[in-house]
């Protein structure tokens, strides 16, 4: 990485003072320019295998041991091999023994089987073996042809495959991929078999990942283990490369994981409270308009202006009043004109600065308190989100519907759809913002933090102000908005994503 | 395959029975087996005749049989329904062992708890803590359930 970063920048400075950058051509490094940039490629299983093969070989030739050893070793050591050829040149003995290739202990029953010759019975079976139908891994405990079979068929179907390991007790001697094979005996089996060992290996090599998809084969590759989005080319699935789950940027792994093991235990208290306290505003209001009830319809809010009923049928959080054109945000129920400037209060929790002197009861009022903040405003991004997507559909069918009337063609109205790509592209990151805020410790740098998130979080919903009303004319500003939205988006993953 | 393993070891207790069990199948199925323990001398189980059941898989001896207590004891790695915490009866399982060496095993753990890994978390604190109470506590589950 630090490479190829390198490079780069001596190619800028080159082209910066050779005369050749053009200034007004946006030099575009995806690298430098975009913080979620992150390379992968999507390989299918037969690529995989071409892939594996090729490490095997090349330590299999190094350290002249058979191909199945050296898989089994590359398994053990994830794929490591410099460290596999170090540690084997200075003592073989010792790596073997350490991944449960030989014994720990030398081998005693070999001796006893040559002695017994055609007496030996199998310890399992119990039945007398002939030398010719009897096997050993290298502990040398010996049973018949049968029983080995037998013993990979049981742990096969149990789902086992690189981690078999021999029949005697307490032995932990792993029976390697050209032992078990040639044992199995039904073509069914054999074929288990490889696909577990494939799924083994495939989790254990550091640079490779299983697209996390439902039922997709793609595996992908990427150079280093990063907490970044990646696109499967196959299943189209998002998520993050590095735990798999749905991409979470700024929030990292761990963090993203505590909040939504919170969202889930706490998801009934968080509901009763919200309920319990919207119903409280609800009671007040209750007298004028018709209303349909708040527990039943969640995208219902009274105008705290002119205490109408309202309907959110948009992603938008910047709300008009229908009836007397009060603007205020569905967050907050404030104002909105206390949104639009740059100091945008609605995303920030202002935590009780003396709490440490309260009770603990109301200590315990105010953790639930700030985690309700940040829980509501996350799931209202969420549900934003989603409406934002029936949104979409309604922008399709009015550009449809401006086209046939003549005003303007496919292409002029291309950018509307562009805007709300961009628009989910920017409130998904925003959505993610709230856990990385809940987690942070008070400071200039959650400060900092939640002033780019309150930046963010206005620009988004102009955004979405926007195109849920653009027209032809409104190219210009639109484009314009979108470019603050992702410079806004841009700036805040830069300084605050970590991965 | 199973059932020739299993004629196999009823023979061979037979023929030589251990001093400490005895196991015989449970109307002449030889894949559902009942076994007695003696209770161990010098433990708070002596003079108890503890009985177990033991259920052969399909596949034994590739996995390990189902053995777990019908009498009530009073110990750290067995449960209220008698089921025995022992690494050898799930994953440590080795097809080389056999009914007899797993009852010589479960003799050994009445004589030797293992608090460290505990199914009952209460008799192993106790294990721990006040030898004395757990002893006679034992003895009298022993004396209540285990003596005829």
């Amino acid at each position: 990485m630090s490479d190829e970063e390198m490079e780069f920048s001596d190619d800028d400075y080159d082209d910066y003072y050779g005369g050749e950058y053009d200034g007004d051509v946006d030099h575009v490094d995806p690298q430098k320019n975009d913080p979620e940039y992150f390379h992968v490629a999507c390989l299918t299983d037969t690529e995989v295998e071409r892939l594996l093969n090729e490490s095997v070989e090349q330590l299999s030739n190094s350290i002249q041991v058979t191909p199945s050893l050296a898989k089994l070793l590359l398994h053990m050591y994830n794929w490591n091999q410099i460290e596999i050829v170090a540690g084997y040149r200075q003592d073989c003995h010792k790596m073997l023994t350490s991944v449960h290739i030989k014994p720990a202990t030398p081998p005693q029953q070999m001796t006893n089987n040559q002695q017994g010759e055609s007496e030996a019975t199998c310890p399992v079976c119990l039945a007398p073996m002939s030398p010719d139908y009897a096997s050993h891994l290298t502990c040398g405990h010996t049973f018949c042809k049968d029983c080995w079979s037998m013993h990979f068929e049981v742990q096969i179907k149990q789902g086992m495959s690189t981690g078999i390991e021999c029949m005697g007790n307490s032995c932990q001697v792993l029976a390697p991929e050209d032992f078990v094979v040639p044992l199995l005996k039904r073509p069914r089996l054999k074929e288990k078999y490889q696909q577990y060992a494939f799924s083994d290996y495939v989790r254990s090599h550091p640079q490779l990942r299983f697209c996390p998809g439902p039922n997709c084969n793609i595996v992908i590759q990427a150079k280093e283990c990063r907490a970044k989005r990646v696109t499967c080319t196959a299943c189209k699935s998002q998520f993050c490369y590095k735990c798999g789950g749905d991409y979470h940027a700024p929030t990292d792994c761990e963090t993203i994981r505590c909040w939504l093991t919170k969202c889930a235990d706490d998801s009934e208290t968080a509901n009763y409270i919200s309920a319990h306290t919207k119903d409280v505003n609800i009671d007040s209001f209750q007298a004028v308009g018709p209303c349909k009830t708040v527990g039943e319809y969640e995208e219902i809010a009274y105008c705290p202006k002119c205490h109408i009923c309202i309907e959110k049928n948009g992603g938008c959080n910047h709300m008009q009043c229908f009836n007397c054109k009060h603007d205020f945000c569905w967050m907050c129920l404030g104002c909105w004109k206390t949104h639009g400037s740059e100091y945008y209060e609605c995303s920030r929790y202002k935590e009780n600065p003396n709490i440490a002197h309260e009770s603990a009861h109301a200590q315990a009022r105010e953790a639930l308190k700030k985690y309700l903040h940040y829980y509501e405003r996350w799931e209202n991004h969420s549900k934003s989100l989603k409406l934002e997507e029936e949104t979409l559909a309604k922008i399709r069918e009015r550009i449809q519907n401006k086209v046939m009337a003549g005003t303007g063609t496919w292409i002029d109205w291309q950018y509307l759809l562009d805007a709300a790509a961009l628009l989910a592209r920017c409130r998904y990151t925003l959505q993610n913002t709230y856990p990385f805020a809940y987690y942070l410790e008070s400071g200039p740098r959650k400060d900092l933090f939640e002033y780019q998130q309150a930046q963010l979080e206005a620009e988004i919903e102009n955004l979405s102000w926007k195109i849920e009303r653009a027209e032809m004319t409104d190219r210009g500003d639109l484009e314009n908005q979108m470019d603050i939205v992702e410079k806004r988006r841009t700036t805040l993953l830069t300084d605050f994503l970590q991965v | 395959m199973a059932l020739k393993r299993i004629n196999k070891e009823m023979r061979e207790l037979e023929r030589d029975p251990p001093g400490q069990c005895s196991v015989g199948p449970i109307a002449n199925d030889p894949f559902h087996c009942q076994a007695t323990i003696i209770g161990p001398t010098g433990t708070p189980f002596e003079g108890g005749l503890f009985d177990l059941r033991i259920d052969f898989p399909d596949d034994y001896p590739f996995r390990p049989p189902k053995v777990w207590f019908t009498t009530k004891i009073f110990h750290p790695n067995i449960s209220d329904r008698g089921s025995i915490c022992l690494d050898i009866l799930s994953q440590n399982w080795s097809p080389t062992l056999s009914i007899s060496k797993v009852l010589l095993i479960i003799c050994a753990l009445l004589t030797d708890p293992n608090p460290d890994d505990p199914w009952r978390k209460d008799i192993a604190e106790l294990y721990v803590n006040d030898r004395e109470k757990y002893e006679s506590t034992a003895r009298e589950w022993t004396a209540q359930f285990a003596t005829a």
